[in-house]
């Protein structure tokens, strides 16, 4: 890993390189913030926290062709391929939840649409300075530095943003932005430190998950279940906008003789998603929901995977409008033990 | 408002052997959050709030039950299911009792008046959330921010949920209890923002719904939230055939909205939910205000007033002049 430093009055030339190489940042809609194309010139706004819509949605966008077929054709058309793409001021836990959710995408079968884009594209993380309300990273084996997942970490330093390398993608992108990049001076990388030890101190929540992922299969038909999903309305904000969700369906959209087989988004929170054409429902309610997605995340994954797919950035309870809060759940289901 | 004796008649009400629970609300966990509260005995009331923070609609529950299969030998629990409600909630609750949604005889409705609620960004902006859960009261026209030194009055006029500027209902239009006295209907403010909408051009407005209608990640929250949208066979999760493809992009996205705009037109009780949940901010009240508005103008109906009656779209008079039918 090696240090440089960008001056903020470079930053626009900075941003204006990048923008030729399909580059993408947060960009605030409303109350909607999202990542958008950057063209050269445009404001990058990197004052907000985490994006409503967190950056997986360019790997795994939410709807994608896997390819398109029609009556009669003998082949099926593959979708264009996917370009380079630079993602910059990706926070720390999303960059994270990246690099947790590959792992399902390599596990029985190498997927070729996300891996493909996954190589593609070249992730410049912001470290958190100021920590959100509900962050709580540290507790799932994040930090508001973590490079894991980012090819490259700027941190802002105030006048000026020290500029980490992490992997070789970063490297050479770096390489190509080195007239607008010095020497990091020294104590620049002491005092990006210090910051990231300052931001720690700043998060409010935390628990700790030691001995979760064994209490979940022993507490499943625990009232628990009942009380934390009671007020639960059943949508897809808490799964659709977390940065490891990653479930899909698979549907065909046809039109006329021609048509697509696409991957979409799902939601485990949905009563659809496990209906079978039976009528039956192995997950009737918002209960049997609702511990699903916490099972998931804290002991699924983790005997699959030997790790939380949760990255801490506290969307789900930040957004869910019924204040269905993951801590309380964790908390609960510690207490319960 | 008596919290006190908000509770006491919470604590009857759970008490009663025809009763399954009442829902309430209660102090969320963080910030100016508040959730929604299932109390099954009178031990629970305890926790009960109503505060101006208690904004969201609890009506929606009344649907939202998802009962599984009663076991053979067994009797289903046909006990009632409380609910507090305040003005544009109850008028969710007549609309239901109207469409046959729900039974009279299966919810005890305790009725809330309702002095106005605060918009939770609008506080949020002013006082950013923290951590712990903060207290709001109402304060004469104001409201009260209960600190932890010195209590902070925020002006009605600065935070005021947008539904609650245009309300004309705060007392609640039906209900077996009502705790508190009526409040005095304030005047409803004109609809700025649907008559912003409706003074763009044609051209305009189409690049207006297009920008809000293409933010939408099609989460259905809008849909789980609203107290009036139960179909138990919704048309967007039907395989066969597929009316609205799940690809969410802004043509599809937009047969979503219209299509649930067009299923609320003379039924949305105008209670905010939809627009409240949105993590995309979609306008959506401007969308389902103005169909209200239409049907009000023209037909002279406003739903939810009157559970006895006719459904808007279900009803037909044989004098009907039909004009607009050539």
């Amino acid at each position: 890993m090696s240090a440089m430093l960008l001056h903020k009055e470079k930053w626009s030339e900075f941003t204006g390189k990048l923008s030729g190489k399909n580059l993408w940042a947060p960009v605030v809609q409303g109350e909607m913030k999202k990542f958008a194309p950057v063209a050269e010139g445009d404001p990058v706004n990197l004052e907000e926290g985490n994006t409503t819509v967190p950056p997986k949605a360019l790997l795994f966008p939410q709807t994608e062709t896997l390819y398109r077929f029609s009556a009669g054709g003998e082949e099926l058309e593959l979708p264009e391929a996917d370009e380079e793409i630079i993602l910059l001021g990706v926070r720390p836990c999303d960059a994270r939840a990246i690099a947790l959710v590959e792992n399902l995408f390599r596990w029985d079968f190498d997927d070729p649409y996300y891996l493909k884009r996954r190589e593609l594209t070249t992730l410049i993380g912001l470290a958190c300075n100021e920590p959100e309300l509900n962050c709580f990273c540290p507790s799932v084996g994040g930090s508001p530095a973590s490079t894991e997942g980012l090819d490259i970490l700027l941190t802002d330093l105030g006048e000026s943003y020290l500029l980490e390398t992490i992997t070789d993608k970063g490297k050479a992108l770096a390489e190509e932005c080195k007239d607008l990049l010095e020497e990091a001076p020294a104590g620049a990388v002491e005092q990006k430190e210090k910051l990231a030890q300052d931001a720690l101190g700043k998060i409010k929540w935390s628990v700790d998950p030691e001995g979760i992922p064994e209490a979940l299969p022993q507490l499943w038909e625990d009232p628990l279940w009942g009380r934390v999903s009671a007020p639960c309305l059943g949508c897809g904000i808490c799964t659709y906008l977390c940065p490891t969700c990653y479930c899909f369906d698979i549907q065909d959209e046809i039109e006329g003789s021609a048509g697509r087989r696409c991957r979409m988004w799902d939601s485990c929170m949905f009563a659809e998603y496990t209906k079978h054409t039976s009528g039956h429902n192995p997950r009737p309610t918002r209960r049997e929901r609702t511990r699903n997605r916490i099972n998931h995340k804290y002991s699924y994954f983790v005997d699959k995977f030997g790790v939380i797919a949760c990255v801490g950035c506290g969307r789900c309870s930040t957004l869910c409008p019924v204040n269905i809060d993951l801590i309380d759940i964790l908390r609960q289901v510690k207490a319960a033990q | 408002m008596d919290l006190n004796q908000l509770r006491k008649v919470a604590a009857e009400v759970v008490s009663r052997d025809d009763v399954k629970y009442l829902i309430g609300w209660r102090r969320g966990t963080f910030g100016y959050r508040v959730a929604p509260y299932f109390v099954e005995d009178a031990a629970g009331v305890d926790e009960l709030i109503f505060s101006p923070l208690c904004i969201s609609n609890l009506a929606t529950y009344l649907t939202l039950v998802e009962k599984l299969p009663v076991p053979r030998g067994q009797e289903p629990d046909k006990r009632k299911v409380a609910l507090l409600v305040k003005g544009c909630d109850s008028r969710a609750v007549a609309q239901l009792l109207v469409e046959k949604g729900v039974k009279r005889e299966e919810i005890v409705v305790v009725g809330l008046p309702c002095p106005g609620m605060i918009d939770r960004d609008l506080l949020a902006e002013k006082y950013p959330e923290t951590d712990k859960a903060a207290e709001l009261r109402w304060n004469g026209e104001d409201f009260l921010l209960v600190g932890e030194g010195e209590d902070i009055v925020i002006p009605r006029a600065e935070v005021l949920a947008e539904k609650c500027r245009l309300c004309r209902h705060p007392n609640p239009v039906l209900s077996d209890i009502t705790v508190g006295e009526p409040v005095k209907p304030w005047a409803a403010a004109d609809d700025s923002g649907v008559a912003e909408i409706e003074a763009k051009g044609a051209a305009e407005r189409w690049d207006y719904w297009e920008e809000q209608f293409s933010k939408c990640v099609r989460c259905y929250s809008c849909k789980s939230a609203c107290p009036l949208c139960y179909c138990e066979d919704c048309i967007l999760d039907r395989l066969d055939p597929i009316w609205v493809n799940r690809a969410v992009n802004f043509s599809e996205n937009t047969a979503f909205h219209l299509a649930r705009a067009f299923h609320l037109a003379g039924r949305c009780v105008e209670c905010g939910e939809c627009e409240r949940v949105c993590p995309a901010g979609i306008p959506l009240g401007k969308l389902n205000r103005k169909l209200a508005q239409t049907v009000r103008e023209e037909y002279g109906f406003e739903p939810g007033l009157d559970p006895e009656a006719e459904p808007f779209q279900a009803s037909y008079k044989p004098d009907d002049p039909e004009e607009f039918i050539l």
